[in-house]
């Protein structure tokens, strides 16, 4: 389904600070699959979920979707496909406009936006629906301006936004990261619901280890641009917290941190 | 919030209907200046003496509103618009931005405009209507005449102008056609803006020319001081072309008084206001006088010797 | 009375046509979140173009449509040389209106001036068949009010469509429209290209209104759009029911009002800068003591 194949990506390439990140990286995600990334900072799993996206260039290899390379396709254009939710609440709405303005331009995501009317009022009972399944209340608030909710509300919504066409994939960057224990698990809780239910294929970068052994059906750890560890299937639902965390701070040791 | 509004609301009326309310029974004169700049205070002085020279009192036979719009044209026309809805009997513009500003709005109600400080009222469209004035058309041949008598074997003259003032460009087309009946070629460089003055004034030093001619240029006007250093220290002279040129240190010029061409607009506006005549049968007036204006200290440091039929009738022009 | 009444009326005259200006810098910097200073040359070019028809004989409303469309023009270019050429969004904007200064001189000759024997937008067919019994100042108003009002609605409607919609998102965060898999660059272009064509528009009518064009006559027009849109959006910010077009539409009456009663109070020309910024901060002042009594409350 998706394919990185021999990438490379240097940063700052020719400079003194060159630094190169993947050499020859292989990865591949079926249809279907929920993945799980985890590893240290500067470990590379956001820059791979840039690369996907398009946001960084890479120096060499290709990105492929089915049997389609997509390195000549601009990052606007590769979002057709995908919906991706970030760490913070701010990145997947905007603030100044209403809830139910931000649901409408969701909605026309892969369709021109033309001279119509942005706001079909007949909508609104379904965006409520959606809405509800989340249980915070936002069904009340598409009159809200997003910005006055809370970083949790906005992050719900964000996921229902990302979410609400059809999607090939779910980028999911460290998006539980900047909420409390509490909203965070609420919000992983939906996550795995709205994938299951829309049967979506996804990839999460998560610093809780727990959410990437609990959640999902692959699990693969980097270090230095490379993967160190994989699981997936029933290997992974054998898996426990205290076996990656064991594994994870022997490769720290072994990076002297 | 809606309180803070009004506050607003209320204070604005209150101010401008104080503002409104102070309007007299004598005829009340709209002086609109487009800047403070010697040249066009002078007008504005001379103005007000040719009134008085002409029997009219201020405070008694006429009142008078000035103001200047610090060279900022849509300040001229927000100028002209309070003169206009104010009724004032007459307005009398200083310098073409400002006439231009109270003849657009004095259309309407047709009230007279006076103009003064402009060279070229034809380019300007400001010759027909109920609009008269005076023009301060340069002295081309008297100052051509002169940098001759100054300099006999000086060849080429530079000129700095701004490409935008119909002024300035009528004036070097003028300069072009009668250079050659003194021997002289023009060497002229137009600007857009004031900061590029100086620029231009290095550009013509090291093209060699022989001296400089000033016109009134606004811009130019503006930053003669700075020309004038630069002109110094290569010993160029700068010919100027109204006296007060000659004050900052242009070595000499044949130019107006422009003390004496207000007093000939105040004139015009005596006419008007006694009902002699409508602005509209006055055509505008070209001013016929020029004096020769030096500057000796000037003139002695670039090693020019004056000769006497020049010193005879020339006025020396010193900061007193 | 009347005196008085003339007075507003050609104030609020003036107000009006910048509106024009001011709705074109609410775009690009309220909405857009783009600091546009081709608004300096775009103004000029406006009445630049407009001088250079009507001395040459052309139906004075045909003008309006050519400015909308000139002024449109400076919009993508700066647009372009932002997206397409990676140049920061001021220095994109510089270029522009740098160029335009020349460009306008090369258009107009130099300035213009109109004869009061050519027909404006105030004084030919439609105006005076309508309005042909007024006087020349409330035409001038009726016009202008018209003129301001219809490219209100206009605005206020567009920003009701999806493209509309997506405009605001961008200046709101443009992550998200490049989520939607939609180019934000083309999205600001697009703002640029409505903002600069209204700032022409406004510079097309004040040509008209002053029978002039003169090239140094766009100078610090971006800063008075500015000045108007702050004024306009801090004084009506918990007014939720108050769009923002009307807002900075009576942000730019209310400039024009203060500018007048300066100069009716007498106070040097000299000084009027100096009085306006006095009021600029007074008003962000005024907004920021609002906000702290918002927060006292809640």
């Amino acid at each position: 389904m998706l394919e990185l194949k021999d990438v490379t990506k240097i940063y700052n390439p020719g400079s003194v600070t060159e630094m190169c990140l993947f050499e020859k990286f292989n990865l591949s995600i079926e249809k279907g699959e929920f993945l799980s990334i985890v590893g240290s900072n500067g470990s590379g799993k956001t820059s791979l979920l840039n690369i996907i996206c398009g946001s960084i260039p890479i120096e060499g290899g290709e990105v492929r979707i089915g049997k389609r390379s997509i390195d000549k396709m601009k990052e606007f254009k590769r979002y057709r496909k995908i919906g991706r939710v970030y760490q913070n609440p701010a990145m997947g709405t905007c603030p100044n406009l209403t809830l139910l303005e931000n649901m409408s331009l969701a909605e026309n995501k892969g369709r021109p936006f033309g001279l119509g009317r942005a706001i079909n009022k007949s909508r609104s009972n379904y965006y409520r629906e959606q809405l509800s399944v989340l249980g915070l209340g936002l069904e009340n608030k598409l009159y809200d301006k997003v910005g006055s909710l809370s970083g949790g509300q906005r992050q719900a919504a964000a996921l229902i936004m990302s979410t609400l066409t059809p999607i090939d994939f779910l980028i999911l960057d460290e998006h539980t990261a900047a909420l409390d224990p509490k909203t965070a698990e609420l919000i992983m809780q939906l996550t795995d619901e709205l994938i299951k239910a829309k049967k979506l294929t996804a990839m999460m970068v998560t610093h809780n280890l727990r959410y990437a052994v609990e959640y999902g059906n692959r699990i693969i750890m980097m270090d230095n641009g490379n993967i160190v560890f994989e699981k997936a299937g029933a290997e992974k639902e054998a898996l426990c917290v205290e076996d990656v965390l064991k594994i994870f701070t022997d490769i720290s040791i072994e990076c002297g941190n | 919030m809606k309180k803070h509004i009004f506050t607003i609301l209320i204070l604005i009326i209150t101010l401008a209907v104080i503002a409104g309310c102070g309007s007299k029974q004598i005829p009340v004169i709209g002086i609109s200046q487009f800047g403070e700049h010697p040249s066009l205070d002078n007008c504005r002085e001379g103005f007000l003496q040719g009134l008085a020279e002409a029997g009219l009192k201020e405070d008694k036979d006429f009142s008078t509103d000035y103001q200047n719009a610090g060279f900022d044209p849509a300040i001229a026309s927000q100028i002209a618009q309070n003169f206009s809805s104010a009724n004032v009997t007459l307005m009398c513009a200083i310098a073409t931005p400002s006439a231009t500003a109270c003849f657009a709005a004095a259309e309407d109600k047709d009230i007279p405009v006076v103009f003064t400080a402009i060279t070229d009222p034809v380019r300007a469209k400001l010759d027909s209507g109920n609009i008269t004035g005076t023009s301060d058309k340069l002295a081309v041949d008297e100052q051509l005449e002169l940098i001759r008598k100054l300099q006999p074997d000086a060849k080429t003259i530079g000129i700095l102008y701004t490409t935008s003032e119909p002024n300035s460009v009528s004036a070097i087309e003028e300069y072009n056609e009668k250079a050659a009946n003194y021997g002289f070629t023009i060497e002229a460089i137009g600007v857009v803006q004031q900061s590029e003055v100086t620029l231009a004034v290095d550009t013509l030093i090291s093209k060699k020319v022989d001296c400089l001619s000033n016109l009134t240029d606004n811009n130019v006007v503006g930053v003669l001081a700075s020309v004038l250093e630069k002109t110094n220290e290569a010993k160029i002279p700068v010919y100027g072309s109204e006296v007060e040129q000659m004050k900052i240190g242009c070595v000499a010029g044949a130019g107006i008084d422009y003390i004496k061409l207000g007093k000939q607009t105040g004139a015009i506006a005596a006419k008007i206001l006694k009902g002699e005549a409508k602005a509209s049968e006055i055509p505008y007036e070209v001013i016929s006088e020029y004096s020769i204006y030096i500057n000796s200290a000037a003139l002695a440091k670039m090693g020019i010797s004056v000769p006497l039929e020049v010193s005879q009738k020339a006025i020396e022009a010193t900061n007193s | 009375m009347g005196v008085f009444l003339d007075l507003v009326v050609s104030t609020v005259t003036q107000g009006l046509i910048y509106a024009l200006l001011s709705y074109g810098v609410f775009i690009t910097y309220k909405i857009l979140d783009f600091p546009d200073l081709t608004v300096d040359g775009s103004f000029p070019l406006g009445a630049a173009v407009t001088a250079v028809l009507l001395t040459k004989g052309f139906n004075p409303y045909l003008t309006l449509a050519v400015a909308l469309l000139v002024g449109a023009l400076t919009g993508l270019i700066t647009g372009l040389i932002h997206v397409k050429l990676g140049v920061r969004d001021l220095l994109a904007g510089i270029i522009t209106m740098t160029a335009l200064f020349s460009i306008n001189l090369q258009i107009a000759g130099s300035n213009l001036i109109i004869e009061r024997t050519v027909n404006t937008i105030f004084s030919a067919e439609p105006a005076m068949a309508l309005f042909g019994n007024l006087s020349l100042i409330y035409r001038k108003l009726i016009v202008s009010l018209f003129l301001t009002i219809l490219f209100k609605i206009i605005l206020d409607l567009y920003f009701k469509t999806k493209s509309g919609l997506l405009l605001r998102a961008v200046g709101d965060n443009n992550t998200l429209v490049t989520s939607l898999a939609k180019d934000k660059g083309k999205v600001k272009i697009i703002g640029l290209v409505i903002s600069n064509a209204l700032v022409a528009l406004s510079g097309c009518i004040v040509c008209h209104e002053q029978r002039a064009f003169s090239s140094t006559m766009g100078t610090g027009q971006v800063v008075f759009g500015l000045a108007t849109v702050i004024i306009g959006t801090t004084l009506f910010k918990k007014l939720n029911f108050v769009k923002g077009t009307t807002a900075v539409m009576i942000g730019s009456i209310l400039y024009k009002v203060s500018i007048q009663i300066a100069i009716s109070l007498g106070l040097p020309a000299n000084l009027l800068k100096f009085i306006t910024a006095a009021l600029f901060l007074a008003i962000l002042v005024l907004g920021k003591l609002q906000k702290g009594g918002v927060k006292k409350n809640a």
